[in-house]
């Protein structure tokens, strides 16, 4: 007997539908799987056996061949189980006719244990989000609920294989396997961070500021304890909310790792800090079998690098190409899947390797080469997707009393949504998102120079070793400070206060 | 009395063996006659001759023969330089009259002729306050028309050469490395602004020689000897500015140094200095006194520092409260935005405006006054 069943299948972060075709017919018993199945996939024939038997069906012991279609892509995951059981149950004539014309028109995915329960998948939400256009109601594992509930699929929750074979038979009533549907309602929770509760540094917290108005980068440099994590900590909390279509790229994400319920709530914007050991293919994505790292992970959100210069060279080379494109492809020989990656970066790092360079009260111990060699190892063409730099200096004894100060978070946000607003009127089915992320042919267009604003710029090169090539950076960020300030143009003011955010481009060198 | 050529190639070979003294090398010459004849013998009959070790005298002939001479020649008349030996007239006599005067000397640009020479040396670690004072002692002594001399390190070097350099002005370094290198890498513009202002970069060591740290004293000898006396501005007890100073005292030469608080580490080589009796620097005027006789180098008469008070009259009020704040200290940004009660764009400004009259330099964040 023949059985198909659908379900589906992940390419980078997009879902494919898969027909899961099952032949049981008279021979040796055997039991193969072909369709480039992955390791895991493979191995879904002991499980698949197991749940059948202890969920009180026979095993048929025949000649059993299960082709997962289109069998040129390579297929992974666990999700293949329930598709895969439910094609036996049908083959064999486990279930009822009439269940196997109800199985026809749904979509199955899930794993299942060896006692025939359903447990929870990763990447169900870009599965579903994909299955949606063909309107099947979708069985999936209880687990993930939530994410069925974010697409707005019509599905069932089934909590073993008895259950859903019960249901197909008309055994049970639709309540027992929870037809719902139901839309993702949650509101973001302000976060308990505040800008206020950090105390000086008005210069950083501006930088922060204007990065989060305009998409920038930032690098933090200073002294242990002057609070850089402590600001980093609270920048996604000065970034505009996430618009749906964002929340829902990043969930998919997420949704791929198989990281939700782990993490927060979906409606809040990433904040991924990973330890500086980190690997290329940890923070970039990859592997055999590929997956999303942490740059992806920080889509739409932040992703914080504290000891910058720790970093391995190599790892903080690959960040270039998802700074500049917002986006990670990983090419293997078979296939190539990409995934978004476009984020905020908040790097920090110490002035130097013993970290008291600069520190009225500690000497610095390190030597001019060490410090030189430490600081160079963000190199040149890293440095120049970093539109602001910042030193954070020591907060004076007497500023730890003072009560808290500044403008909170809720302040500061206001005045970023706002010079958002302006951007996107601005950029307007252009594709940029903010003034961080400008063509050349918008610069020329947005960022037009103030009269007198070359002299300025002829000093900085001269006196701050300002370079051609981070010319175009100054401009996106005085647009950013212009778009805060409510102003049309860009002001001399604007790019005066840019080169304040520039320090790492004054090298150890007198000026000339 | 000039030389041949084949001579001069002879004295660019033996001039790669660094591990002898340059007046050893010199009394090799003077045993066999000319380097010319050090090259023909073998290690054994210069071993015997020279009363050398076998060992070393084999050494030096494959230093002596692993560098091609002509190349040498080659590489640095490519670059508008020349190799001088103590028989050249353009040789400085100053160098003639040491004792380790150079075998060969590499020279960049143009040797200052008939001119004050005052060597400044200082820590590559320097502070707020050492760059304070190289740059208004390193400018006063350029436009009073003497040449600085130094060694192109980072730190007081650089800030001395940089002063001179900005005034358009030759100065002279002695370096470390080859002339075909730029150590540290980050001075290359420095070493272009010195050369394209009618300064000179000399070195006796090989064109392409990369740094190391025996280099460093060896050259110190070179800078005590081209200099009429020597200034400390900064350095620790043990430096390579104090190596300086005290070579230039077995000279013969008059060493001053810059007094500084006597808890900052940089001060403790000039204040011991300071201790041993050497002259106490702290204008321009006290160098200048020392020159027995100012007039023979046509030095032009000094203005007692009105200048930077005739600068500040222009600023605005808030600048001068900057400057006010600043005082010899560092400051960053964050205080003075706090201090005075500023927003951040405001003290971008007024910063931004103080620091293109060059009267605040940036460092690390912390803005210090440039002169005093």
């Amino acid at each position: 007997m023949l059985a198909s069943v659908r379900t589906c299948a992940l390419k980078g972060i997009d879902g494919f539908e898969v027909i899961a075709e099952v032949d049981i017919s008279s021979g040796m018993p055997t039991f193969s799987v072909v369709g480039l199945p992955d390791t895991e996939v493979k191995e879904s024939k002991d499980r698949v056996m197991a749940a059948i038997r202890n969920s009180g069906f026979d095993f048929p012991l025949k000649r059993i061949t299960i082709n997962l279609s289109p069998a040129e892509r390579r297929k992974s995951g666990t999700q293949f189980d329930l598709p895969i059981a439910a094609g036996i149950l049908a083959a064999s004539q486990s279930i009822s006719q009439d269940g196997i014309q109800k199985l026809e028109n749904l979509l199955l995915l899930g794993e299942l244990a060896l006692d025939g329960s359903l447990r929870p998948c990763a990447g169900v939400l870009p599965m579903l989000i994909s299955a949606k256009n063909s309107g099947k109601v979708v069985v999936v594992p209880p687990g993930n609920i939530l994410e069925a509930q974010t697409s707005g699929v019509k599905f069932i929750t089934p909590r073993t294989l008895r259950d859903l074979a019960d249901w197909l038979d008309g055994k049970k009533e639709d309540q027992a396997v929870q037809i719902s549907f139901i839309p993702a309602e949650q509101e973001a929770m302000p976060s308990p961070l505040d800008f206020c509760d950090v105390k000086g540094q008005a210069l950083a917290k501006r930088a922060l500021e204007i990065a989060a108005a305009g998409g920038h980068n930032v690098l933090m440099i200073g002294l242990p304890g002057t609070g850089k994590s402590m600001l980093a900590k609270r920048f996604p909390g000065i970034l505009p909310p996430l618009s749906e279509e964002e929340a829902l790229e990043i969930t998919k994400i997420y949704s791929v790792c198989n990281l939700i319920g782990k993490t927060k709530r979906l409606t809040d914007r990433p904040f991924r800090d990973p330890h500086h050991t980190i690997s290329d293919v940890a923070l970039i994505g990859g592997g055999t079998t590929p997956k999303p790292g942490e740059v992806s992970l920080a889509h739409n959100g932040v992703l914080f690098l504290d000891e910058f210069a720790e970093f391995s060279r190599t790892t903080l080379e690959v960040l270039r190409q998802p700074l500049e494109n917002g986006m990670v492809t990983i090419s293997r020989a078979k296939e190539s899947v990409s995934y978004p990656a476009r984020f905020t970066l908040i790097a920090a790092m110490n002035p130097c390797p013993c970290g008291n360079l600069g520190n009225p009260h500690k000497p610095c111990t390190c030597s001019p080469v060490q410090i030189s060699r430490y600081q160079s190892k963000i190199s040149g063409p890293l440095l120049d997707r970093i539109d602001l730099n910042v030193t954070l200096n020591p907060v004076q004894y007497g500023d730890w009393n003072k009560p808290a100060e500044g403008d909170t978070t809720a302040q500061i946000r206001a005045r970023v949504i706002a010079a958002r607003q302006r951007q996107q009127v601005r950029f307007k089915n252009s594709g940029t998102t903010a003034n961080a992320f400008m063509t050349q042919k918008q610069i020329k267009a947005f960022c037009q120079l103030p009269p007198g604003a070359d002299q300025i710029l002829e000093a900085a090169m001269r006196k701050f070793g300002l370079s051609a090539r981070s010319l175009d950076k100054v401009l996106k960020t005085a647009r950013t400070i212009a778009d805060l300030e409510n102003k049309e143009n860009i002001e001399n003011a604007h790019l005066i206060e840019v080169l304040q955010y520039r320090p790492l481009d004054r090298k150890g060198v007198p000026d000339l | 009395m000039s030389i041949s050529l084949q001579e001069r190639l002879a004295r660019i070979r033996i001039n790669a063996f660094l591990y002898f003294r340059a007046d050893w090398l010199k009394r090799l010459i003077d045993i066999f006659g000319s380097a010319e004849e050090i090259l023909k013998q073998n290690a054994e009959t210069l071993a015997k001759e020279a009363q050398m070790n076998p060992s070393t005298a084999a050494h030096f002939l494959k230093d002596a023969f692993a560098i091609d001479p002509q190349e040498e020649l080659d590489k640095t008349l490519k670059y508008g330089g020349q190799i001088l030996v103590p028989e050249d007239e353009d040789y400085p006599q100053s160098l003639r009259d040491i004792k380790e005067s150079p075998i060969a000397l590499y020279v960049l640009g143009k040797l200052p002729q008939n001119r004050l020479c005052i060597g400044m040396v200082g820590t590559r670690k320097i502070t707020a306050y050492g760059r304070r004072v190289a740059n208004t002692l390193s400018e006063g002594l350029t436009q009073a028309g003497a040449v600085v001399v130094s060694g192109l390190a980072r730190g007081v070097d650089s800030q001395c050469h940089a002063a001179a350099v900005k005034l358009q002005k030759p100065t002279l370094a002695v370096i470390g490395t080859g002339i075909g290198r730029c150590y540290p890498p980050e001075n290359r513009e420095l070493a272009r602004a010195i050369l394209q202002h009618g300064g000179a970069i000399v070195s006796e060591l090989p064109f392409n020689k990369p740094p190391h740290a025996f280099h460093f004293p060896r050259r110190n000898r070179i800078i005590a000897a081209l200099s009429q006396l020597v200034v400390v501005v900064e350095g620790e007890i043990k430096s390579g500015a104090l190596i300086t100073a005290k070579l230039a005292l077995e000279m013969g030469k008059d060493v001053l140094a810059v007094p500084g608080p006597i808890d900052s580490p940089q001060s403790s080589g000039p204040n011991s200095l300071i201790k041993e009796g050497a002259g106490v620097v702290t204008s321009v005027k006290d160098i200048i006194d020392y020159i027995p006789s100012p007039q023979l180098f046509s030095l032009e008469t000094l203005q007692e520092d009105t200048a930077p008070q005739q600068e500040q009259a222009d600023l605005s009020p808030l600048q001068n409260k900057i400057l006010q704040l600043i005082g010899t200290e560092e400051k960053s940004t964050d205080q003075i935005v706090e201090t005075l009660n500023l927003s951040v764009p405001e003290a971008a400004t007024a910063l931004f405006e103080l620091e293109v009259k060059g009267l605040l330099s940036c460092r690390a964040g912390l803005y210090s006054k440039s002169k005093f």
